[in-house]
């Protein structure tokens, strides 16, 4: 019998969560939770190890009957363009618990399970190969980041809680209804691999397309349905930011990948430019709003809206790099702006101000911090160097093929980038000593350089020596094009 | 009628000959013993449900019509009866607390509960306008009284005649739609109906006697525009009488409006999109209502409406997996809402009336357990995953789309969206609240049975949906 790893990298976090609810003292539940994710990281690093590059095909399949009388199926299995965010779910999970190790200091038991749950939930979008199974995962989120937001985020945290959970939901609910014509039209089966194969009349696809935008573009967010995103940025707790930014994000992208591309290719091409201007809007749009911020948390998120407008370009030019380039510009993101979001949530640790105003000479106080805190907005900006050079290289030059206008304005974000990113540092780093230094700040512990030296290990990785990760997504990139293009005459 | 004809009917009617007689036996009990022995009487009420459960189970093998064609005992009828005997033991098991508290635990509650329970039982299994009248007012009868029972409060007197009233009311228009059909095809057997009938089926005469007819259905499960009552009585009613009227007399409803709308005669009338607009109608001023609610139990009314309206799309949508989908609705409609309920039950204890939502502010502080099963509740009635509240609302919609009905699929999930506001507006005064006062409910061993028992209906339907699914399959096409 085979070990069904999938299901355990996906439950472990579930039951550890349930364990937790039965331990008394505070202390005990951070360990356990820390135990709990390093084990879940294990296994996924043995699962990585195990994982075939060679194939677009997916990997460690498993499959059991749930509800047979409608077609649907507990299917997981991963290719290689979920694996990767799989590996980024299951590495955030232990930095998450250690972000929160004194930042959340009530309802500590709580805040863990809470955690613990949404890591289960999103590996479990990533593994799901039964749309039924993942549209489960999907939205059961909603749950938990409701209370992470609304219970140990900061003063307006009870309207950002609301504001993303409806919106998520509305957009959630368009999807579920495109799900269950798609079940219809697709030989009533939920199976993933199945529906792909289908072949369906150009109008349902077009519908099945806005469908899946608008639930995807809330997760992503695109423009103009973003609005949701710096609220819940600023009021979540760090690990809560960190989760959003990290891995929430990365499923509307995700969902265009694994769903609209290859089950809508007709529509996918037809409404490709529609898509790049929209991404191209997104990218320029957040560039300039986050070089209006004056709360660090808002130009991290606003920052945010621009890179993932780049990874929606990515995807839609619809070519190699531009595709390959997406996907890596995805777990760049999720390390990068994670890390930049620890990085906010370590300062205000000390500070309990967000404001940038309040900052300045902070490279006296914490030179190490600010070390990491330069690598962190250096990579953000793309310099040579770091994981997001690799990925948005790609990406623009896979813009520039796919439309000349799109990828000028991608430049131009980039440089909008630069712009805010330097001027952050400028004001947070450098200069005079500000108002919320004027104390003493206390430099960075060990736990924290243990939660914050593997995403800089990454930035550095990609940005050095990008081929392995390149590697595990190119035979399933390949393979999704020649399903966009060549309507599934693979290779 | 033989002597072997009238054996077979009372062999299928024989539980609810169990629950009538029963009833009848406790009102004498009731009335001989002294007072503070209700302990007896709920146990002896829910040994009487149970025995009649067995009774259902042990005859559930095959279809038995009985009483020349009123009646039937068929697999429709046992997924029913069965909703109801859980929705009654748990009631009774509700009450014994709270009818101590509230000073309303004499025998006549008990026993009035159970006559209900007949009622209801008899509208399950009704194939004739006649018995369903019969069945709907021996109901409704009994609820009118129990709405009024808290004898001392003004409010429960004013449910309770505006029930009176508006019922009355609502079965004056039904019975005049019977007397039509009566008069156009000389039956009132809802198989005969169809087949007397050789003209046009949309013929003005019938369409009016089917609108009439559906007219005080529609009263019975509280769907607009005949929903009125619901808020006023949910309100007044003793909390227990409101959670029981919230899902058994609301299923039972249901199970007569299936039946009525499995008849070819009305398939045929194209009253789907009578139906259909009334679903949509109910369920956005059920859920936009809700919004502005502060009492726990309006809004659990108005909740109950906007639930009604998503059932409604499952009768429009029709065929087997329309009618299976109002009935798996319906049965985890049961589990959550009794569930809710139960907590606001249970909160009404001394000067604590548990009505008022802000005053559950920071209630997860001291109470985590209890708080958690609000949680649940409240996320299933809202219809998210993976509680049974999703599952229930996913086969509504895939029944609707099954049957092309991708718009109606549409507006149920936007209404749905805003419904989901209300509930997680709850969850919020729960947990992101800071508490102003010490908490004190009144758990008694009842109640938390109560509550485990909807809690693992909750989250196990939810998981394990198939074998209810297939249940409620096989159920509706036994109708």
């Amino acid at each position: 019998m085979t070990i069904p790893l999938l299901s355990l990298i996906v439950f472990t976090p579930a039951v550890g969560a349930a364990a937790l609810m039965f331990i008394r003292n505070d202390d005990a539940v951070r360990w356990m939770a820390l135990g709990v994710t390093i084990l879940d990281f294990a296994l996924c690093i043995a699962m990585l190890g195990g994982f075939d590059t060679s194939t677009h095909e997916m990997q460690f399949t498993e499959t059991r009957p749930w509800v047979p009388a409608l077609g649907i199926t507990y299917t997981l299995g991963i290719d290689g363009i979920s694996a990767p965010f799989v590996f980024l779910t299951a590495l955030l999970g232990w930095i998450c618990v250690l972000a929160s190790w004194v930042a959340i200091d009530r309802k500590v038991k709580e805040f863990m399970v809470s955690l613990l749950a949404m890591q289960a939930l999103m590996l479990g979008v990533f593994c799901a190969l039964d749309l039924f199974l993942f549209y489960v995962f999907w939205e059961a989120m909603l749950i938990p980041m409701y209370l992470i937001i609304g219970v140990w985020g900061g003063d307006g945290r009870v309207y950002a809680a609301f504001k993303f959970f409806l919106y998520t939901l509305a957009g959630s609910l368009m999807f579920l209804i495109g799900v269950i014509v798609l079940y219809f039209h697709g030989g009533e089966t939920f199976d993933i691999r199945t529906l792909m194969a289908q072949d369906l009349p150009f109008q349902v696809q077009s519908w099945l397309f806005f469908a899946f935008l608008i639930a995807f573009a809330v997760k992503v967010p695109m423009v103009p349905v973003h609005t949701w995103l710096p609220d819940a940025h600023v009021q979540a707790p760090t690990a809560g930011s960190i989760i959003l930014a990290a891995v929430l994000l990365k499923m509307g992208a995700y969902g265009f990948l694994r769903f609209s591309l290859p089950m809508l290719p007709e529509a996918t091409v037809h409404y490709s430019t529609l898509m790049l201007v929209l991404s191209a809007v997104a990218i320029v749009y957040g560039g300039l709003l986050a070089l209006a911020q004056d709360d660090l948390k808002k130009l991290v998120a606003y920052s945010s809206i621009s890179h993932m407008g780049l990874v929606t370009l990515g995807i839609f030019t619809l070519n190699l790099r531009g595709l390959e380039g997406g996907i890596l510009q995805m777990f760049n993101h999720g390390v990068t702006t994670g890390a930049l979001f620890l990085s906010v949530g370590l300062i205000y640790e000390r500070t309990h101000t967000r404001s940038i105003a309040d900052y300045g000479g902070l490279m006296k106080a914490a030179p190490v911090y600010t070390a990491f805190l330069a690598l962190f907005a250096l990579s953000s900006m793309a310099l040579p160097g770091t994981n997001s050079f690799v990925g948005e290289l790609l990406v623009l030059s896979g813009a520039f093929a796919a439309n000349l206008a799109v990828g000028a304005a991608a430049v131009l974000g980039a440089l909008l980038g630069a712009a805010y990113l330097l001027g952050m540092y400028r004001k947070v780093a450098l200069g005079p000593v500000g108002i919320g230094v004027r104390f003493k700040i206390r430099d960075v512990n060990a736990r924290e350089i243990a939660a914050i030296l593997p995403l800089a290990v990454f930035v550095l990785w990609i940005g050095l020596y990008p081929k392995p990760f390149l590697e595990i997504i190119d035979a399933s990139v390949k393979h999704l094009l020649a399903q966009v293009h060549g309507k599934g005459s693979a290779q | 009628m033989t002597a072997a004809a009238l054996f077979q009917s009372t062999l299928a009617s024989l539980p609810e000959i169990v629950v009538v007689a029963g009833a009848c036996i406790l009102l004498i009990l009731g009335q001989l013993m002294r007072k503070g022995q209700q302990q007896f009487l709920i146990w002896a009420s829910i040994a009487v449900v149970v025995i009649a459960a067995l009774g259902t189970l042990m005859l559930a093998g095959e279809v038995r019509p009985a009483y020349s064609g009123m009646f039937v005992a068929d697999r429709f009828a046992v997924f029913f009866k069965v909703v109801f005997y859980l929705v009654t033991v748990l009631t009774f098991l509700l009450s014994r607390k709270y009818a101590e508290i509230e000073g309303i635990g004499s025998s006549e509650y008990y026993v009035l509960l159970l006559l209900a329970l007949s009622g209801m039982m008899i509208m399950a299994s009704a194939t004739d306008l006649l018995s369903i009248y019969v069945g709907l007012e021996l109901m409704v009868l009994c609820t009118y009284v129990l709405t009024g029972f808290l004898r001392q409060q003004q409010r429960s007197n004013e449910a309770a005649l505006k029930y009176v009233i508006l019922g009355g009311v609502s079965t004056g228009i039904f019975l005049y739609g019977v007397s039509l059909i009566y008069g156009l095809t000389g039956t009132t057997q809802l198989d005969g109906m169809a087949a007397a009938v050789t003209g046009d089926p949309l013929d003005p005469g019938l369409l009016l006697a089917v609108v009439f007819i559906v007219a005080g259905l529609v009263f019975k499960v509280g769907a607009v525009p005949f929903h009125m009552w619901v808020p006023d009585v949910y309100e007044g009613a003793p909390t227990t009488i409101t959670a029981f009227m919230s899902v058994g007399p609301k299923a039972a409803g249901f199970a007569v409006i299936l039946r009525v709308f499995l008849n070819p005669l009305v398939a045929a009338s194209d009253v789907w999109i009578i139906v259909a607009v009334i679903a949509a109608v109910t369920m956005a001023l059920g859920s936009f209502v809700a919004l502005v609610q502060d009492n726990f139990k309006r809004l659990l009314a108005y909740s109950s409406i906007a639930h009604a309206g998503f059932a409604m799309f499952g009768v429009a949508a029709g065929g087997a997996d329309g009618v299976a989908s109002v009935m798996l609705y319906l049965l985890i409609y049961a589990f959550m809402n009794l569930g809710i309920f139960g907590i606001v039950i249970m909160m009404r204890n001394g000067d604590f009336s548990g009505e008022v939502i802000e005053t559950y502010a920071g209630f997860a502080k001291s109470h985590r357990g209890l708080a958690l099963l609000m949680l649940l509740y409240l996320f299933s009635l809202a219809g998210i995953p993976p509680t049974a509240g999703f599952f229930a609302k996913f086969y509504v919609l895939v029944a609707l789309v099954e049957r092309g009905f991708v718009m109606l699929a549409v507006i149920a999930v936007l209404l749905s969206a805003v419904a989901a506001y209300f509930y997680i507006r709850i969850v919020m005064v729960i947990y992101m609240r800071e508490p102003e006062g010490a908490f004190d409910p009144a758990l008694t061993p009842a109640v938390g049975a109560t509550l485990a028992i909807t809690a693992a209906g909750t989250i196990g339907i939810g998981l394990f949906p198939a074998w209810f699914l297939r249940l409620a399959q096989h159920a509706a096409i036994g109708g």
